[in-house]
């Protein structure tokens, strides 16, 4: 009952006409952010977040619309899955297995609308999960100490990105560099100038904001610049926009399955959207797949996926409102505009801030229903956005970067910056080096040092104190168990390359 | 080989920067000084790198030289208009981005060169007029 009056309060801040209109505006975006094939939501968000900063939104505000424009984009993927079988986001790989042969079978509209249901289906479980579990969490959250929260910063390094299959040796490494750059800057506690080069815009330390936007943003314009796009595929038309209710109907109990695998996906450390729908898709196929139908057209192999990336990307910010420890790249992108904010996620914030997390949750709900709208009868729009060529559309983003970057601070020095984190951030991309654990040790990096240095004021230089809760143990035990699980996955993945080489030749 | 050469280069850094941690001194009544977080940072990095250095996984597909042709050039015109935004003015030097950038990406010329006189003028209006973000328009140029 006190979460239904919290939510009520939420309702009440989610409903001035600023927040409604940004609500309105971040689900556009984000479902066209979605649908163009090369911008996905941890571009899109890291793109518009300095523009929040400029226009001096506070941070329920923000949070909306940067949200907005999230679950939007898990919307948007699924349009160029199935019309161009080009995943319009990283989530949204799945959706082609199926969705792309449903269309080219004249089932567009089914496929369409399908996905559009399954996405709110997913969607609006994953916020009621979040309603209830994330207060749940905070709550125990609370008891944590200083040394407590230094073991939950190394579990989240471990783990995030870990659970992808590449080398977890590059993962950990990422994850160092982003400790090193924060920091640079002056020492919050002594006061000395670390790794400044004598530099005094270098005394603030390096932004955040400024950093991730040229790891994702440029570095994106990099990597396009790699690929062909002179033959880009024909969408495939589609002659009326009017699906069947039937279809939809069929395919429920495959949405509520996906619902769930995803949802719990989202949740843990490290996973996020992309292993969300992976999981739903591999789960539903399993239990479904009974006349081989999957991959050639199934319904369900579509419902499925899109209600688990929706429902994990839900998921995954539970972790991050309650923990302060994001699950994913574009819930760390968020992390990093809270803290930007003077907002720190994290137990406390249920307690201090009751109006922005509630707020922020009743505008989810209701950027679902508005999401469902625009996705349904509203899609031929997107459809026909989607076709503006890459040739027109990159220049724009760019320059939209650099205004939202410059406003910051009117400062060239940070446009400098921005760009040589995307030449950073490009070649990390190219030694398959996962950013998101860069931009959380960056992120983290300050928070953790002062953790650990109150521990150890606490216990007089004494080491032991990190491992002396029950808490902390139980962290640490985490933490190898899931470093443990990566070097074996990445163990078998290389063993399964070379025999697979073997067989080759 | 790429693998490799990465592992030498941030292991590099690491040495540098973990001997650079030293070098901060130790003040009072703060246990741990500015100088222990970055030697748990460089040391776990070094041993990494070094690994990365003998056993190196994966491999790297660097793009055809005409690609990085084209990557050198949009990064130069990005460097480009980190230097002439504030000397030209915002439009101009949007211009110039968002034209040169449409070529660079593969669009036909003439188009590109519509498409940056239409849209530099329009961000400027958008974001200095209608949204109250002030962007230069002359820069220094008639100072």
């Amino acid at each position: 009952m006190e979460i239904l009056s919290l939510l009520g309060q939420g309702f009440v801040v989610a409903s001035t006409p600023l927040n409604i209109a940004l609500l309105l505006m971040g689900c556009f975006i984000g479902t066209l952010l979605g649908a163009l094939p090369g911008l996905g939501p941890v571009n899109g968000v890291a793109v518009l977040i300095p523009l929040t900063f400029t226009f001096g939104f506070d941070a329920t505000s923000s949070m909306i619309l940067l949200c907005a424009v999230y679950f939007g984009c898990m919307y948007g993927g699924r349009i160029s899955s199935i019309l161009l079988n080009i995943p319009g986001d990283e989530p949204a790989i799945m959706t082609t297995l199926d969705g792309y042969p449903m269309a080219v079978q004249g089932q567009a509209a089914n496929a369409l609308a399908i996905s559009g249901v399954a996405s709110f289906v997913g969607a609006t479980i994953a916020v009621i999960g979040l309603s209830l579990f994330a207060p749940i969490l905070a709550r125990a959250a609370i008891h944590f100490g200083p040394a407590d929260y230094f073991a939950l910063y190394i579990l989240a390094f471990a783990t995030i990105g870990g659970i992808a299959g590449v080398d977890p040796r590059k993962t950990l490494l990422s994850a160092l560099i982003g400790l090193m750059l924060a920091t640079v800057g002056l020492d919050p506690i002594s006061g000395v100038p670390r790794y400044t080069f004598d530099s005094f815009h270098l005394y603030d330390g390096i932004e955040p904001i400024v950093a991730l936007v040229g790891l994702f943003a440029i570095s994106e314009i990099l990597m396009l610049l790699e690929k062909t796009f002179k033959d880009r595929p024909k969408a495939i038309p589609v002659g009326s926009w009017l699906p069947q209710w039937g279809a939809i109907w069929r395919t429920r109990w495959a949405m509520l399955r996906g619902s769930g695998v995803g949802f719990v996906a989202g949740v843990l450390p490290g996973a996020g959207a992309s292993l969300g729908s992976f999981m739903a898709y591999v789960a539903e196929k399993q239990t479904s797949n009974k006349k081989g139908t999957f991959g050639k057209g199934d319904p369900r192999g579509v419902a499925a996926p899109e209600a688990g990336n929706n429902a994990a990307s839900g998921g995954a910010l539970i972790p991050m409102l309650s923990l302060g420890v994001p699950g994913s790249g574009t819930t760390a992108v968020l992390l990093a505009m809270l803290i930007s904010l003077n907002v720190q996620p994290g137990p406390l914030l249920f307690e201090r801030q009751p109006d922005l997390v509630w707020g922020l949750v009743a505008s989810l709900y209701m950027a679902n229903v508005a999401l469902l709208i625009l996705n349904l009868p509203m899609i031929g729009i997107f459809t026909r956005l989607m076709m503006t060529p890459t040739w027109a559309l990159m220049p724009i983003v760019a320059a939209v970067t650099f205004v939202g970057v410059y406003g910051i601070s009117n400062s060239v020095f940070d446009l400098e910056m921005m760009v040589f984190f995307g030449v950073i951030g490009y070649l990390l991309r190219k030694f398959d080096v996962s950013l998101v654990p860069l931009v959380l040790g960056l992120l983290l990096g300050g928070d953790m040092e002062r953790n650990l240095r109150r521990a150890m004021s606490i216990s007089d230089g004494d080491w032991s104190i990190l491992v002396a809760s029950p808490i902390s143990i139980g962290l640490y035990i985490l933490t190898v168990f899931f470093l443990a699980l990566s070097v074996w996955l990445a163990v078998r993945d290389h063993r399964q390359t070379k025999s697979e080489r073997l067989t080759e030749g | 080989m790429s693998v490799r050469i990465l592992g030498v280069a941030i292991f590099m850094i690491a040495a540098l920067y973990t001997r650079q941690a030293g070098t901060y001194d130790v003040s009072f009544g703060d246990v741990l000084g500015p100088t222990v977080f970055p030697i748990i940072v460089g040391i776990p990095m070094m041993i990494l790198s070094a690994s990365l250095v003998v056993f190196p996984t994966g491999q790297v597909d660097w793009p055809a030289p005409q690609r990085m042709w084209r990557q050198a050039a949009a990064l130069a015109v990005l460097v480009g208009f980190t230097m002439t935004l504030e000397p030209l003015g915002f439009p101009l030097a949007t211009f110039a981005l968002i034209t040169l950038i449409g070529i660079i990406l593969g669009g036909a010329p003439r188009r590109a060169v519509l498409l940056g006189a239409i849209m530099a003028p329009a961000l400027w209006a958008l974001f200095d007029q209608v949204l109250g973000l002030p962007l230069d328009f002359l820069g220094e140029l008639f100072v």
